[in-house]
């Protein structure tokens, strides 16, 4: 695929390059790369993805831009909130580098999607906030043989991987399982801005390596990065044997949606209370109507504020401590934005309690619906 | 013999922010051990019931995976407790 004279001139600085070259450059121009998620990672990703002239840029989320996103997806303005990120991106990323062509995929992944999404791609990057979707396009990408570059971020720390077909472990190699809940989540914990810049800039450099052929990508090494230390740390990360879906008896054979827990027929069991719903209980006494509030926030963030009578057990420690639950009251559980508190309730599902009660869209809307001095913590 | 132990953010909360700690101890088991007393609760966050390395966790004496909880630490290792992350 030749490049014009505009072209030539746009990447004098890569052709100078004589790892890269005319040739090196001719093979981005041919490259498809598929970023998932427009985020934190997706965002300074595209960016250099478009500049360094990636011919075909695939954008993945179905999420619309909001002002908190603006401290770190760099890939907005102010005057994109509201907008569909797909959208917003396409245009940002043009106007960058109008000699690509940039496709918006503005959906949900799901196993039914997953490999038509993919398929039209060369190696996919990931950058999702969503576990589930990690092992789906992980899984996809193994069944595709796509390369796949993976990061993920978390208050000050970002892991990044590379996984080559073939060649080396896959993300289900390095973490078999994981749930939300128990694993890091920005939404909850808070991120520093500039963090995902500098993971989402190593998987736009891994994606050039594999698209041109130059350099060593991390495949079977772990690259943490800790920014409040500035260290980088890399740990080698070996194929498992009895990987579900690159181990040599595989029982991962099709893209599979993760059993979330969301969405399980259990929780049509639970008793979902909005904001002004659980302020009418509080109103009444809770020991009166036969509940107990538990806050399943991490310690940091109850204590900056919590609800009048309310004890803290964290997601991550329900399981061990349900028992302290057990008795003749039911507990209502509350956090940040009502995702957590639906796990608790399906972990105490699990536990044997009949018909727990959560706050739905948690602390978030009952600071907006009840009272707006409360102060949800961050994390 | 105490080793220094890096402790991963999602785990912070029990080690007041502490990125770096240190552990007393001949194994792994005994540094686990060792984290549990001063951070009541770390140590059920990395193993289960059944004393298994969690899924979504991966510890390391310097760059050696561990695979037995009764694998040796030096007094000069670093333990590394990698936790799996979901923020994009």
């Amino acid at each position: 695929m030749p490049l014009s004279a505009s072209e030539q001139s746009r990447y004098h600085r890569h052709l100078a390059l004589p790892e890269l070259g005319k040739d090196g450059q001719e093979r981005l121009k041919a490259a498809r790369v598929l970023v998932i998620g427009a985020g934190g990672l997706g965002s300074p990703a595209a960016l250099y993805l478009a500049a360094a002239g990636v011919g075909t840029l695939g954008l993945v989320d179905c999420d619309r831009v909001e002002l908190s996103n603006l401290q770190r997806q760099v890939l907005f303005d102010t005057a994109a909130v509201g907008r569909l990120k797909t959208e917003a991106a396409r245009e940002r990323l043009l106007a960058l580098n109008p000699e690509i062509s940039v496709v918006a995929h503005t959906l949900t992944l799901r196993a039914e999607n997953v490999l038509e999404v993919l398929r039209g791609y060369d190696l996919v990057l990931d950058g999702t906030d969503r576990l589930a979707t990690r092992y789906l396009v992980n899984d996809a990408c193994v069944l595709l043989g796509k390369p796949l570059v993976s990061a993920a971020i978390h208050r000050f720390e970002g892991h990044a991987m590379t996984y080559l077909p073939g060649r080396g472990p896959c993300y289900r190699c390095l973490f078999p399982a994981a749930e939300e809940g128990v694993v890091g989540n920005c939404a909850e914990a808070g991120v520093l801005g500039v963090l995902p810049g500098v993971l989402g800039a190593i998987q736009a450099t891994e994606a050039i390596k594999i698209a041109t052929g130059v350099g060593e990508p991390i495949v079977g090494r772990l690259v943490t990065y800790d920014a409040l230390e500035l260290r980088f740390v890399e740990l080698p990360v070996t194929r498992r044997a009895d990987c579900a879906v690159c181990g040599e008896h595989p029982t991962i054979t099709a893209p599979r949606d993760a059993a979330e827990l969301c969405d399980t027929e259990a929780l049509a069991q639970v008793r979902r209370l909005t904001a002004s719903a659980l302020s009418d209980l509080l109103a009444s006494e809770l020991d009166s109507a036969g509940l107990v509030l538990v806050d399943v926030r991490e310690p940091q963030e109850f204590n900056t504020r919590h609800l009048q009578g309310a004890r803290n057990i964290p997601l991550a420690d329900l399981a061990r401590r349900l028992g302290e639950l057990a008795g003749e009251r039911t507990p209502v559980f509350v956090c940040r934005s009502g995702r957590r508190s639906l796990m608790a309730c399906a972990l105490a599902l699990r536990g044997g309690m009949a018909a727990p009660a959560h706050l739905e869209g948690g602390l978030l809307a009952w600071a907006a619906d009840v009272d707006p001095a409360f102060e949800v913590a961050a994390g | 013999m105490s080793c220094t132990v890096r402790i991963p953010s999602p785990l912070r909360s029990y080690t007041a922010g502490a990125a770096t700690v240190t552990a007393d101890g001949g194994t792994i088991e005994e540094v686990l051990a060792s984290l549990e007393r001063r951070f009541a609760g770390i140590r059920f966050r990395m193993v289960d019931e059944q004393a298994r390395i969690r899924p979504h966790i991966r510890l390391y004496v310097n760059t050696e995976e561990v695979q037995q909880l009764s694998q040796p630490v030096g007094a000069r290792d670093v333990v590394h407790v990698i936790c799996a992350l979901s923020g994009g």
